[in-house]
């Protein structure tokens, strides 16, 4: 057990026991859920269903439906792929980035943030395959044997490289969460009375005896799925943003994007893990659990990204200039004052600006207006996939082809539906999963937990 | 402790009877044992073994699964007796002739299978034949006139007033005849347009002798009166002359907007294209209009006029000739001193024409080319066309003959006087009073819905006929399939109202035998002769040119009274009424291809407008950026009586206080069929026409159709109206790698960078030899590659297209033609609203704006404001036309992104694609640089479309090219180059054992570019024309930066115009 410097600031409030801890979390599961959860996955539940229906009518009636036009071919399909993906990034990077610089104070968030994570690819996803012409042979980009010889898909495509690494990330992420999810559930079997219950949590517990044997594997499992994930958090939006830098299209065909897009994607991450969690510890009462410490890790990490991906517009604007490029130097005045220019502004504000309020000790610790922040840093991650997708195709090479893309409310209900299936996904691992790694943070009670610092602290000064 | 205790299943067994027991052996019998059965030797040794029984299984699974499929019936019937000159899948083409009163051309008809499906020019006979090219110029009305064959609102039959359904044509010839009989003593009037077939003039003859009270009308929608009536003043007769533009060097228009829609257009083309070409005597042209017509766009020198100073500047330039400037406006005199004098230093080589139908205006110019020599070398009086022998007075004459019930029976041939008189309704009051009215309109249209009797015409791919277009010129239209319906030809009908019993068929061929002295140099058989005009479709009789030229006896001072008084009484808004590229007079507004052709310069289909002065639509306050989500202002124009609320486009170069109205639009008004696509649903779901109606503006004025009302008013009507643009932006930026542009004098100085700038890279190496790697030293662009080289230069083919920047004059034949080859789907005014239009090929129209880059450093302007003030046009731009293709890219951006290899490349060059495995994502369109690549958004091919989809139903499908595939919903498609032609040539070229031969194979546009503007052919043919112009020094590469390597090239534009040739000087 490491010994911690008394200065720190405890990770777990109160005096907690080993039974508080247990109890704390795996008591919402065994209780009746609150009123609250009730009107919360009503709310979202009916968000989701309509996006299903919408997603249902897109499907059957064709592209056609969204407002994409000739030369404007991707919107808010991308827009809202991007803009998921990169929210997913967050989860990976709290749970095997921070695990192996062994960050402590991610035990806390990890777990809700993975699950976060594992939601936002399934709504990332989700949008590759709608915004797909043909849907039902959308299979074809696997590269399966077929009956037609040597047909194979192109390994050129940056596409296909996205199939790859999002399918990568996402099963990685799932094991990843899951392996970290089973001695949990072994403690729910083992504490829950009614038989259905016990029945399902022994299921998913794997037969989890908890033996000193199996922890030993399980920490050894989990640092080498951290190993395996950590390049992934980089390589998933680096691949993403190809999409992007390795095409021809001014404003897409930039050589910053990797990093832009992974730093980015770190941004809106933490900022959605922040809008989750400071609902999360006060409806489940997890004060106590993520603490003010946590949420002004997390605003740190939101300056730092966000003051990276501001260096990067700026830096993009520098370049289109200093290239001389009249496309590409059109191409970045057109996003400031062009038609779409108050995307381009929503996203400078949102993103760069606004953030830049977390030097302030006070605001960064303070819960309401970090809860306020993340929802405009969501908003303007969301404007900067749109201002790099829609501005850079609405106005391209050829002036003739220059267009307007004007979204219907098919576009608008799709991504709002996603929205809603996230959410309801989200509250339903709230209700049924252990919503903190309540084992991980039984593991450093007695080094960062408060009473406990406030003891040892009492023994050295005696 | 061990129980003794007994159990037994019945007393039987209690009692132990020996039947029991036996019967309880038989429950469970032994000898049926399952290792004994298995055991049995004689088994082992069976024919069905285990593996015998699986297959045996699974061919039972498999034969009932089948069998509980149902097979797809695909009716295939093959000819019992094949027909000789059909064979399923090689197309015959068939010569033949389109006239439908207004345009003239000799054509070849497609066919497949006994289906019409293509129309192109006739590359080697006729008026409309580019002799240098070896093409026939034709325009979109003519090539998109096979769709109108397949109308599913054709008649089917002779309809009587009244009645529903068709009846037989013994009924309807029975009823006729008697009408006839009642009207003996009557006027009886044969209205028709200008007739130039003999045989139909025979037939009227015949009908007029059974008839003596009968007489023939012939009536022009759009009016030439005012020309062949001052002709008739000025020379004695009363004609519609020849031009010959190949012969002018300065062709100077008075708003004669000949390349679209003024005179014989399909002559006007080639022969203006022929004399574009830079490398040649290079014509100049002068253009004097109010609105930007698509001839003034070709100008080199453009001068935008108010109308009401249009005869003034005729009245002007008559000055300058004649060197007798009483009278003439002094303003008018500056503005047109650049043209007079180009036209008094190529005497006898120039030609100035007028668009205007007032006479006085018409004897002027007939002297001022009179003056000029031009009689008898750009203008023939001899050779005269017969077109436009239309009579305003007579047809005005029989309005109110009719309204005076003095006409006894009227037929009504080939014009809609009911929709397209200026005096319509006092028309259908008159016609409500003739005793029998016969309309041979294949529709019930305005006019024949109020006829008594409907007695269909065929379509003229369906009929015979012959032609006289000019004296010494004779051609023949044969049928390309049967009458799909139950029509007559209305010659036909005449000659059995006459009592005659040939068909129209055996009536021509008697005609011809009996004038045949007078036609054809050959003598000798009929028969021969006969089938020679048929085959070819053309045939030319020597003609003994005139003695002395046509010597001009106009009144000129009466005509500048007259031209002075077409100046006079102008108000506020003067507005033109004009024809459009597309629709023209209104006869095609059913055919959904020509709907959808966006036109020429405002880029818009589905509608007519207001064309307005950007400036003018500013002052109203109205809209002035249209698009997607920016609907166009309505404003209501008024003119007496009449007034008409439409949509207002700001058109650059339309003179400020001045507005145009396209004619031909708002068929149908009161719920007739005229036809797919000239009623559709519009926005508010109404089913309405097509725009609005504007020939209720024109007036009858001095025996002639008057198209300028000098004093409109113009006035918001409040709210909007969305308009359906093909192309929103307008200026091209100043992006010398897009557009090239040059004038004469610099072209011919001969320094290549001075007007086609390579595009070179600076390199680290030394490149000029002069000792030191700086800036100095760079290469091509064309020398870097990013990936390894396609190896296509050298190897087997390659198929390009070069494009003339010069040659196209925006006509869009082209793009219909596209249509027609390739399947392309119509999807209608919302979809092209929402920039879905499917079209693989369409002209970028841009416009000059006065800032340039260049403009900017001198004026100390910012990037932003330079950006603002280059998307702006001037007030008198000049204009560019580019037809955009698949450039079909060696390095093409759409093929390395597609994940399932779905666009690939061809080994000959191309840039194939495979709507099969196409699933859909877009993202090649996204990365076409040319944002060439069309998306099947919905299924266009569905009732939701079937309004304007030709393809949707049984009758339209017919037209569909079988060589192409109709795509589905989800993919991706673009222009394939016409890649079954190329299948078709190669093959061609295969069996006959010879290499490809250069011009052999065309692509369906390069086939219908009259101009010669675009070019076919194999790259890696060093003698091909395709080559020779890629190597020359005009040729270009669009955004050849980006290093995509196009097969496609362009041929800087050159204009000839007299300011940049004295700065070069």
């Amino acid at each position: 057990m490491h010994a911690e410097a008394a200065i720190r600031e405890p990770l777990i409030l109160g005096h907690k026991t080993y039974h508080d801890i247990t109890n704390d979390i795996v008591g919402p599961i065994e209780n009746k859920a609150p009123r609250g959860w009730y009107v919360l996955i009503t709310i979202a539940g009916l968000i989701a269903l309509y996006g299903v229906g919408c997603i249902m009518y897109l499907l059957s009636k064709g592209i056609g439906t969204w407002g994409l036009n000739k030369t404007v071919d991707w919107a808010w399909d991308i827009t809202n792929f991007v803009w998921w993906v990169g929210i997913g990034h967050a989860g990976t990077l709290i749970s095997a980035v921070l695990l192996l610089f062994r960050q402590k104070w991610r035990m806390a968030v990890n777990r809700s943030a993975e699950a976060m994570t594992i939601f936002a690819v399934i709504m990332a996803g989700t949008f590759p395959l709608i915004h797909m012409g043909r849907l039902w042979v959308g299979y074809w980009v696997f590269p399966l044997p077929n009956q037609y010889g040597s047909l194979w898909t192109n390994f050129n495509s940056p596409l296909l490289w996205d199939v790859f690494a999002i399918s990568t990330y996402f099963s990685v992420s799932l094991v990843f969460w899951y392996i970290g999810l089973i001695p949990d559930f072994a403690t729910i079997r083992d504490k829950v009375t009614k038989p259905g219950m016990k029945k399902f949590y022994s299921v998913l517990s794997f037969g989890w005896s908890g033996n000193a044997k199996a922890w030993t594997r399980f920490e050894e499992v989990s640092l080498v799925l951290a190993g395996v994930a950590t390049p992934l958090v980089f390589s998933v939006h680096s691949v993403v943003s190809f999409d992007f830098a390795t095409s021809v299209i001014p404003g897409w065909h930039t050589t910053i994007f990797p990093p832009y897009f992974v730093s980015g994607a770190v941004f809106s991450g933490f900022a959605m893990v922040q809008t989750l969690l400071l609902v999360m510890r006060k409806v489940m009462k997890l004060e106590n659990y993520i603490t003010v410490k946590h949420v002004e890790y997390m605003n740190i990490v939101i300056i730092v990204t966000g003051s990276i991906v501001g260096v990067a517009y700026i830096t993009e604007l520098f370049i289109s200039w200093y290239s001389g490029v009249e496309y590409e130097s059109y191409a970045f005045i057109n996003r400031a004052t062009g038609p779409y220019w108050w995307s381009y502004w929503a996203m400078m504000t949102c993103n760069v600006i606004s953030p830049q309020v977390f030097w302030f000790r006070k605001l960064r610790r303070n819960l309401a207006f970090t809860f306020f922040m993340s929802i405009i840093v969501n908003i303007g991650m969301w404007f900067e996939r749109f201002v790099i997708i829609v501005t850079s195709l609405h106005r391209d090479y050829l002036p003739s082809s220059w267009n307007m893309f004007h979204p219907t409310w098919m576009d608008v209900g799709t991504f709002l539906g996603t929205i809603g299936i996230f959410f309801t996904l989200y509250l339903l691992f709230a209700r049924y999963f252990p919503v903190l790694a309540l084992n991980e943070v039984k593991s450093i009670l007695k080094v960062s937990g408060e009473s406990y610092k406030k003891e040892a602290a009492k023994h050295h000064h005696h | 402790m061990s129980s003794t205790k007994r159990y037994w299943k019945d007393l039987g067994e209690l009692h132990q009877q020996p039947e029991a027991i036996k019967g309880r052996e038989n429950e469970f019998p032994q000898d049926l044992a399952i290792d004994q059965v298995l055991g049995n030797s004689s088994l082992t040794g069976a024919s069905t073994g285990r593996r015998d029984f699986l297959k045996f299984l699974g061919f039972g699974i498999g034969a009932a699964t089948l069998a509980a499929c149902e097979t797809p019936v695909i009716k295939s019937i093959p000819y019992v007796t094949k027909p000789e000159d059909i064979t399923p899948g090689v197309a015959n083409w068939y010569a033949s002739t389109f006239y439908d009163g207004e345009d003239f051309a000799s054509i070849l008809v497609k066919t497949r299978e006994g289906r019409p499906i293509h129309i192109k020019g006739n590359p080697r006979f006729g008026i409309n034949r580019n002799p240098a090219l070896a093409k026939g110029s034709i325009n979109a009305r003519m090539n998109s006139s096979v769709l109108s064959l397949y109308d599913g609102a054709r008649l089917t039959g002779p309809v009587a007033k009244g009645s529903e359904t068709a009846t037989t044509w013994a009924d309807a010839d029975k009823s006729i005849a008697a009408g006839i009989a009642a009207a003996a003593g009557k006027r009886m009037v044969i209205l028709s347009n200008t007739v130039i077939s003999p045989s139909t003039q025979a037939a009227i003859a015949a009908f007029k002798a059974k008839n003596p009270t009968a007489e023939h009308v012939q009536y022009d929608v759009i009016s030439y009166s005012g020309v062949t009536n001052a002709n008739l003043k000025s020379f004695g007769k009363r004609v519609f002359p020849s031009y010959d533009f190949t012969k002018a060097d300065v062709v100077v228009s008075v708003d004669a907007d000949f390349l679209s829609n003024w005179g014989s257009t399909s002559e006007n083309t080639w022969q203006y294209a022929s004399r574009r070409n830079p490398d040649l005597a290079m014509n100049r042209h002068f253009q004097f209009e109010a609105r930007m017509s698509m001839t003034g766009a070709n100008a080199d020198v453009r001068v935008p006029l108010k109308i009401s100073e249009l005869p003034k500047a005729v009245v002007a330039l008559h000055a300058h000739v004649s060197g007798n400037s009483a009278g003439a406006d002094a303003a008018m005199m500056k503005a047109t001193e650049g043209a007079a004098k180009a036209l008094m230093a190529s005497k006898g080589r120039s030609v100035v024409v007028s668009g205007s139908n007032n006479e006085g205006v018409q004897v002027l110019v007939n002297s001022i080319n009179s003056i000029l020599g031009n009689y008898g070398s750009t203008i023939d009086l001899d050779t005269h066309t017969h077109f436009k022998q239309g009579d305003d007075a007579a047809v005005a004459q029989l309005v109110k003959d009719m309204n005076a019930g003095s006409v006894g029976a009227l037929f009504i041939a080939g014009v809609n006087p009911a929709y397209s008189l200026p005096n319509a309704a006092a028309f259908k009051s008159g016609l409500a009073k003739v005793g029998l009215s016969v309309s041979f309109s294949g529709y019930a249209d305005e006019t024949a819905s109020l006829c008594s009797w409907i007695c269909p015409d065929n379509h003229y791919l369906e009929s015979w006929n012959d032609f006289h277009p000019k004296v010494g010129q004779y051609a023949l239209a044969q049928p390309a399939i049967r009458p799909l319906f139950n029509t007559r030809q209305w010659q036909e009908s005449l000659l059995v109202w006459s009592g005659s019993t040939s068909n129209y068929y055996e009536h021509i061929r008697s005609v011809w035998q009996a004038n045949m002295a007078n036609r054809g140099p050959e003598m000798g058989l009929f028969e021969d002769n006969w089938n020679t005009a048929v085959h070819n479709g053309v045939l030319t009789a020597p003609v003994t040119p005139a003695a002395l030229p046509a010597v001009f006896a106009g009144d000129v001072a009466a005509a500048s009274v007259a031209a002075a008084k077409a100046s006079s009484g102008a108000g506020e808004f003067e507005l033109a009424l004009y024809t459009t590229e597309a629709i023209g007079s209104g006869q095609h507004a059913n055919n959904p291809w020509l709907q959808e052709m966006p036109d020429p310069l405002t880029k818009i289909t589905w509608d007519n407008y207001v064309c307005m002065a950007p400036a003018d639509v500013e002052k109203l306050g109205l809209n002035m950026y249209l698009g997607e989500q920016a609907p166009a202002s309505l404003v209501t124009v008024k003119a007496g009586n009449n007034e008409i609320t439409l949509p207002v486009v700001p058109t650059p170069g339309q003179r400020a206080g001045t507005i145009a109205i396209a004619l031909g639009y708002g068929r149908g008004e009161n719920g007739e069929k005229v036809g797919k696509a000239a009623c559709v649903t519009d926005h508010n779901g109404d089913f309405k026409p097509v725009g609005k109606n504007a020939y209720p503006f024109t007036t009858s004025a001095d025996g002639g159709v008057n198209y300028d009302v000098l004093n409109v008013t113009v006035t918001s009507a409040g709210g909007t109206y969305p308009v359906a643009i093909t192309q929103t932006h307008l200026t091209a930026m100043d992006r010398h790698s897009v557009v090239k542009e040059t004038s004469v004098a610099t072209y011919k100085a001969g320094d290549k960078a001075a007007y086609n700038h390579p595009h070179t890279l600076g390199v680290h190496e030394d490149v000029n030899g002069d000792g030191v790697i700086n800036t100095q030293d760079r290469k091509p662009v064309a020398e870097f590659d990013l990936w390894q080289e396609h190896p296509v230069e050298g190897v087997g083919h390659r198929w390009g297209l070069s494009i003339d920047l010069n040659g196209c004059i925006g006509c869009g034949a082209c793009i219909t033609a596209c249509n027609s080859e390739n399947n392309i789907a119509v999807v209608g005014k919302d979809e092209v609203r929402r920039s879905r239009e499917m079209h693989w090929l369409r002209i970028d129209r841009y416009y000059s704006s006065a800032t340039t880059k260049e403009s900017a450093k001198k004026d100390g302007l910012g990037k932003i404001d330079m950006y603002l003030k280059m998307e702006v046009p001037e007030e008198s731009p000049t204009v560019m036309f580019m037809p955009v293709m698949c450039q079909h890219c060696n390095h093409a951006p759409c093929e390395t992104v597609c994940p399932v290899a779905a666009t690939t490349h061809s080994n000959e060059g191309l840039n194939q694609m495979a709507y099969n495995r196409c699933i859909g994502t877009r993202y090649c369109a996204n990365n076409c640089p040319y944002k060439v690549r069309r998306f099947n958004w919905f299924n266009y091919v569905s009732e939701k479309f079937g309004e304007v989809n030709p393809a949707w139903d049984d009758l339209g499908r017919m037209v569909l090219n079988p060589d192409v595939v109709v795509r589905g919903r989800g993919v991706i498609e673009k222009c394939s180059m016409c890649v079954q032609s190329i299948q078709a040539g190669k093959l061609a070229a295969k069996k006959a054992g010879t290499p490809v031969k250069d011009g052999s194979i065309e692509t369906a546009c390069s086939a219908a570019c009259g101009t010669g503007a675009i070019v076919f052919g194999d790259l890696n043919d060093k003698k091909s024309k395709v080559r020779g112009l890629a190597d020359s020094d005009r040729s270009y590469h669009m955004l050849e930066e980006i290093g995509v390597k196009p097969n496609v090239n362009y041929l800087v534009k050159v204009r000839n115009t007299e300011e940049a040739a004295a700065h070069h000087a």
